[in-house]
């Protein structure tokens, strides 16, 4: 048995309990409580009615202030994509006037902070997780497009390209009120979305 | 309000400056040495060179009274610069520790110095009369990474100190035999080494990068990563804090401040210039950068003729010229301390940075 | 095209500012040692959250923060078979060093230049490519007339 262990691979740093390679990262935020993958379903549906409602702004709200940093990977895709179907459905006009409102009410700088994550999670997601559509890979595609076509990769579908055009206007907005500290937070803070 | 002071001392990162009491001197940590320029007719030009550390220097004090020189570097050692007839004398601390040296300030009684290290621990260190030499003993728990700042109580016994565990926290640095002992304050009654009075976070985890106790030492305020500055109001020993006021500013994140009063805080950090926040234990905000009114000399040159502007488009090609940067400082700025002040009260505070840069603004 | 350029950028241009936040900060591990923690990734506690930027699928920057590092990956567009051929991916590390030599906003300047370069650049080589391509064709075809 013992010589099948290549003993000058181990790193032995990560057997000493106090080594700095086993600093507990949970330790730099509060901790966090669980959440179910139906809490979250049931969150998405309520978003979905203000939606509906025509109430857009307070659609964001709800979705933001409920962000399931407890939830596995799965209700936070789940969760995503609620946050991201907002995001489509609100005019670029109407943009900054609702990030302003939601910026100058109570904790509305933590708010903003949370929607930073989301956009930063919503780019690094691919395919784009609202655009069922064109999410069929590239490389299944018929040998016809060798490249010597220009008009198709100018086409409006290029890899989830209008859902991030979408997230980087949202960006950029976010950038202009809420500011550079609000990336920064993002980097910072071990309670990802 | 006074233009500010701007000592462009050379092109290299400072990594801490200290000014002596008579504002005369002043050292500043320039790669493995400690460099000492003397100020004459408003210049300041190169005296000495505190040359024994073979690692990039860290941190560098000048005790007001007793005229020596604290200095701490990467190479793991500290060194007290003593001045005698042949020129600066330095004498090796025992700080035993394994890994760089960070940070280190001199207590206001000028009878002990704290050196923070990435060693995990803080070296309390005081001479010891018998044996002449500094010796010290150790802060280790509760901290669980890199200390990056520490900052005195002004009854020198209690320190701040931040990490990059995300956390600040109040320690006793009681040392029997050096130290008279300390009044009962919010902070804690019986006070034995390594008590901790505070373990305090940011809300986003930022590494915490500068601390400083209010002049009273009734309240704690810490500046970390996630470009919030948070102010910490304590009730009592062993009770939870009255407040704790944290601010996510829109900046980058700032990297040391200053009280001034206790209703007065300036930071400086990443933006390249010094902001002033205001507030009490209902809460605190950003009132404004420091600059806006006496950033010398560039006022005049963006208002450029119409005619200027096109000969630059024409001649270079660009819009304008964004070499320099608006600010004072051309990078960030690592260290702010108090330059004059009586009774809790700023009149005058100095910043350096990584550009080579030493300014004194008046507030 | 240049429309959706400007936005991406942008949003590089302001992360990338927020990530090169760096300090001197020496190696908690190895003892007189200062290196990229990014790259060493040996304390999990000065290693930030990892940012994506992403125009669409095929065009994307990685930003991978440290207390005194950042590695910055970008994917130049390989939307079909001849970008594949024509771009490449790239990854730069920045370091506390860096930044301390150079003014930061020159230095995400440079990256901003080098991907806007690099988007043209294959762009004209592209077309190029189909030009020769149309010719070689005619050529080789009018024999057949």
């Amino acid at each position: 048995m013992a010589s099948t262990i290549n003993w000058r691979t181990i790193n032995i740093d990560l057997l000493d309990p106090d080594s700095a390679a086993n600093f507990d990262t949970s330790s730099l935020t509060p901790a966090v409580a669980p959440v179910s993958a139906s809490e979250v379903q049931s969150l998405a549906g309520q978003i979905r009615q203000l939606l509906r409602a025509g109430d857009a702004e307070g659609a964001l709200r709800g979705a933001l202030e409920n962000a399931p940093y407890g939830g596995d990977s799965h209700t936070k895709d789940i969760h995503l994509a609620s946050v991201v179907e907002v995001l489509q459905s609100i005019k670029q006009s109407e943009m900054s006037p609702i990030l302003r409102r939601i910026y100058q009410s109570d904790g509305g700088s933590a708010l903003l902070d949370v929607l930073m994550k989301y956009l930063y999670k919503g780019m690094s997601h691919s395919p784009a997780p609202a655009n069922h559509t064109s999410s069929t890979p590239r490389s299944s595609m018929s040998p016809q497009t060798t490249g010597f076509s220009q008009i198709h990769s100018r086409g409006g579908g290029e890899g989830g390209g209008q859902a991030m055009s979408v997230l980087l206007s949202w960006h950029e907005k976010v950038v202009e009120i809420a500011g550079a500290g609000s990336v920064v937070r993002t980097m910072t803070d071990r309670r990802t979305v | 309000m006074a233009a500010p002071e701007v000592h462009h001392l050379f092109h290299h990162p400072i990594a801490d400056h200290s000014f002596s009491a008579d504002r005369q001197t002043l050292a500043v940590a320039r790669d493995n040495n400690v460099e000492l320029y003397n100020q004459s007719g408003g210049k300041f030009t190169l005296q000495d060179v505190l040359k024994g550390h073979d690692k990039t220097v860290t941190g560098v004090d000048i005790a007001a009274s007793t005229g020596r020189i604290v200095t701490c570097s990467q190479d793991r050692n500290a060194y007290v610069w003593e001045p005698s007839p042949s020129g600066w004398k330095p004498t090796l601390v025992l700080l035993r520790i394994n890994r760089a040296a960070t940070f280190v300030r001199w207590s206001p009684s000028e009878l002990k110095f704290a050196v923070g290290s990435g060693a995990r621990v803080i070296a309390v260190c005081y001479f010891e009369e018998e044996n002449d030499w500094w010796v010290s003993k150790q802060l280790k728990k509760p901290i669980r990474s890199t200390i990056t700042t520490v900052a005195w109580h002004p009854n020198s016994v209690l320190l701040a100190a931040g990490s990059t565990d995300a956390h600040a926290r109040v320690f006793s640095a009681f040392i029997k035999g050096v130290d008279a002992r300390p009044e009962s304050s919010v902070w804690g009654e019986r006070l034995p080494f390594n008590t901790v009075c505070g373990e305090y976070t940011n809300n986003s985890g930022g590494w915490v990068h500068g601390c400083a106790f209010s002049p009273g030492g009734n309240a704690l305020a810490f500046a970390a990563h996630d470009s919030s500055i948070t102010v910490v109001y304590p009730s009592g020993p062993e009770q939870p804090p009255n407040a704790v006021v944290s601010v996510s500013t829109q900046l980058l994140p700032f990297m040391s401040l200053i009280w001034n009063g206790e209703s007065e805080i300036i930071a400086a950090g990443y933006d390249c210039e010094a902001y002033r926040l205001r507030g009490s234990e209902q809460g605190w905000e950003i009132v404004g950068s420091m600059e806006s009114k006496g950033r010398p000399g560039l006022g005049g040159q963006r208002e450029e003729s119409a005619l200027n502007m096109f000969r630059q488009m024409d001649l270079k090609g660009k819009v304008k010229d964004d070499t320099v940067l608006k600010t004072v400082h051309q990078n960030t700025i690592a260290t702010i301390r108090a330059y004059d002040e009586s009774g809790g009260a700023l009149k005058k505070f100095s910043t350096s940075g990584v550009d080579g840069r030493v300014v004194v603004w008046s507030v | 095209m240049s429309q959706s350029l400007r936005p991406y950028l942008q949003c590089v241009r302001s992360s990338l500012t927020a990530a090169l936040s760096l300090s001197n900060f020496a190696s908690q591990t190895s003892e007189r040692h200062n290196v990229p923690e990014i790259e060493a990734a040996s304390s999990p506690e000065v290693l930030l959250n990892p940012l994506t930027v992403s125009r669409n699928e095929n065009e994307k920057v990685l930003i991978e923060p440290s207390i005194n590092s950042v590695r910055v990956s970008i994917k130049i567009k390989q939307a079909d078979e001849i970008e594949n051929i024509l771009g490449y991916d790239i990854s730069f590390l920045i370091t506390n060093f860096h930044t301390e030599e150079m003014l930061k906003h020159k230095l995400v300047d440079f990256i901003i230049q080098f991907m806007e370069e690099v988007d043209k650049e294959i762009s004209e080589m592209k077309l190029f490519l189909n030009a020769r391509a149309r010719f070689v064709a005619e050529s080789f075809l009018t024999p057949f007339d």
